[in-house]
Order: C-alpha cells, then structure tokens, then sequence
C-alpha cells in the first residue's frame, strides 16, 4: 500500500489519540494536521518494515509535547485546560462531593501530560507497555509507573465503579 | 489478596504471563475482594473505551484527507476507502462471508468444515467450539492457553448478552439472539496480521461502544450463564 494510503487508514485512531491529548475537537485536528504535514516531509526516516502507526503516534505526540512546553515558556495556559483547572482549583471540595463523576473528560483533564499520554496509548488505543515505551521513547518502567498513577486519579474522580 | 495492584494492572491490560495469569483468575474465583479488583480495572477501561471509541467512527473531516488524497481522486472512491476504514465497522455479512467461513475453516479444522460459523437465515452464528464457549466458558474461569478466550460479557441495547472472544483464527462478539449466538463483529484471529494491527484494544472499544451500563463483572457473569443468557 502507498504510504498516502495507510496514513489515511490510520487517520481515525490517530484522531481519537489527537482528542484524548489535545481535548478540544478542533485542537485534536488541528494537532493531526501538524503531524501528517511533518510525517509527509520526513517519510524518509520512516523505515519500510516497521509500523507505522507507532511512527505516527510518535510524531504527533511529540509535536504535542512541543507545543505544550512553548505554551508554557509563554507563560499562556492553553486555553483547553482552563475549564478543568478552574473547577479543579476553586472547587476541589467540589471534585470531592461528587460533583464532577462520571464525566471522564474532566477526569482526563486532571491528569499531568505525561499520564494522560500512556493513558490514552494503552487503555483506549491498545498498545502494549512495551509499544507504548517505544512510542514514547522512555523505559517500559516508565510506564507501568504513568499508567498506575494516572490510573489512580480517574478512578478516584470517575467513582469506584470507575 | 497477595497481588499488588501493579500486578493486577498487568493482568488486566493483558501483560502477565500464562502461568501468573492463571493464577490470578485462579485465585479470584474465591477471593472476592481480588475480583471486584479486577473489575474496577476492567471497568475503568471500558468507560475510557466507551467514551472515546465514537471518535474514531466519525468521518474524517475533509481537510485532515486531503493532505493525503491527491485532488482530482475520484470521490465516490475516496468514500468507499473512508468507509472500509475501521476493521470493525459493522460486518458486511454478504461480501465477507464465504471468505470468512472458508479461512476459519481451514484454519482451525481442515477436516471439519466451517464447524464455527454456521449462516442461519441469512446471519452468521457461532456454531461447534465456538457457541459452546460462548454458552458456557467464563472469562474468570478458562484457561490462559485456552482455544477460544472469552473477554468481556455485557448486556447491549437491545438487553441481549453479548460477549467478545479471541480465537486464533476469528475474533469478535457474539450476542445471544433466538437461543443462538451471533456474530456482531469479526476480524481476523489473534494470530492474524489484521488482529495484531488493530489490536485486542479494538475489541475492547468495539465492545464498550456496544454495551449497554457496565461489563459482567465475575458474579453476574455466572449469574447469567447459569440462567441461560435470558434477556
């Protein structure tokens, strides 16, 4: 298959991912863009043999990440985050009593980046610990360790029946 | 409870070993604090699955294709491939059928043809191995090596069981629909290039986007055997 094509195939799952990072519907396309745009200019460094997808799920991660970190030395809150940070912030209390459970995009949103990530890449797209290491280019400890604790927090926001 | 819950995360997120595995399902039979464990793990996952499984069945909108799509394709072309997208978008019964009959049954028993899938009317339903492992096998009772593996149990919109198992050959859910057990969704088996690309998380997304309240958990899945799958 043409390298054009299997991009396209995976154009569905890498959305889902882009929403789970990025929240915001037009944020998350916003973010795939950006991903196939520089998939497109760099297909050299992709190696015939080895997956694509997790090429690609690398890619948009870290211009994910990127983007963060510059909106950070900016000094700019990404505005996606602000909803969720103001009723984390004023109304912890609030989180508490149970008035956010059940909703699981403000649970996600409670999340730091770095849970969110292996959150999204091992209970919602799949991966195993080992494939979402090697997307995400840490130690497999790594992740089990993001993954219990970004684990911990959704359950405790989502309810115990999670 | 003797598992550290990093131990249990493994085993639920499929990364232990047969023989560790067994021993937790094992072991959670008569530990119920263990169980319930287990399913709040379970449960977590489904919910995340659920709740971002639509994502990927939306259509892609047209600027994220066209990047990819050389201007000038023809779009009804364009629309079928967007379509066939997902490995489990609803089955196509009448053009996959024969195909899928034929490879399972050289697949798994050559000298036993199409002794799983069986067409009733027009729909495709789990006959031999399969429907007894759908009828009977508990998914907190099997084996780690086991032929056919049921996942989850669940109750759809329609208020039918519904299960999704993992076979070397076939992978899907199966609902109990007229005392036979239908076949919801398919893809190729654990073995097949086709199943590793979509990966076992895919059934868990396909099967999340079905249910209706939460998964069997190990007590109402008996429960419900033991009843027969009634509705």
């Amino acid at each position: 298959m043409r390298f054009e094509e299997e991009l396209v195939e995976l154009l569905p799952r890498l959305r889902r991912f882009a929403r789970g990072l990025a929240r915001h519907a037009s944020d998350a396309d916003d973010l795939c863009q950006a991903a196939i745009e520089r998939a497109l200019k760099s297909r050299d460094q992709w190696q015939q043999g080895t997956r694509l997808d997790s090429w690609m799920y690398r890619i948009t991660r870290n211009i994910w990440i990127d983007e963060r970190r510059a909106a950070g030395r900016r000094g700019v809150h990404a505005p996606i985050d602000d909803a969720a940070t103001q009723v984390a912030g004023d109304g912890a209390a609030e989180v508490e009593a149970g008035a956010l459970r059940g909703d699981v995009d403000t649970a996600m949103a409670q999340l730091p980046d770095e849970q969110r990530e292996v959150v999204m890449l091992v209970l919602v797209e799949g991966y195993a610990y080992r494939e979402a290491a090697d997307i995400l280019e840490v130690p497999i400890g790594t992740v089990t360790s993001r993954l219990a604790r970004g684990r911990e927090t959704l359950m405790h926001y989502l309810g115990e029946a999670a | 409870m003797s598992f550290d819950p990093g131990t249990i995360a493994a085993f639920v997120d499929g990364e232990l070993d047969d023989l560790t595995a067994r021993r937790i399902e094992r072991e959670a039979e008569s530990d119920a604090a263990l169980a319930a464990e287990i399913a709040r793990y379970r449960a977590l996952t489904a919910k995340l699955s659920a709740h971002f499984a639509p994502i990927a069945e939306e259509l892609v909108p047209e600027r994220l294709r066209a990047l990819l799509v050389e201007p000038g394709v023809d779009t009804s072309m364009a629309a079928r491939r967007n379509a066939k997208r997902g490995s489990f978008a609803p089955v196509h019964w009448g053009a996959i059928a024969a195909s899928l009959v034929l490879g399972l049954t050289i697949g798994l028993r050559p000298w036993a043809p199409a002794a799983d899938i069986a067409s009733v009317n027009g729909r495709l339903v789990a006959s031999g191995a399969l429907a007894d492992a759908l009828e009977t096998q508990l998914a907190s009772d099997q084996l780690a090596n086991a032929e056919i593996r049921i996942r989850l149990s669940f109750r759809d919109r329609q208020g039918r069981a519904c299960r999704s198992f993992e076979a070397r050959d076939l992978s899907g859910i199966g609902c109990r629909d007229g005392g036979r057990w239908e076949l919801e969704r398919a893809i190729g088996g654990r073995g097949s290039q086709e199943y590793r690309q979509a990966s076992s998380g895919e059934l868990s997304a396909a099967a999340a986007a079905m249910m209706a309240g939460d998964p069997f958990d190990v007590a109402a899945e008996r429960a419900a055997r033991d009843s027969g799958w009634r509705n």
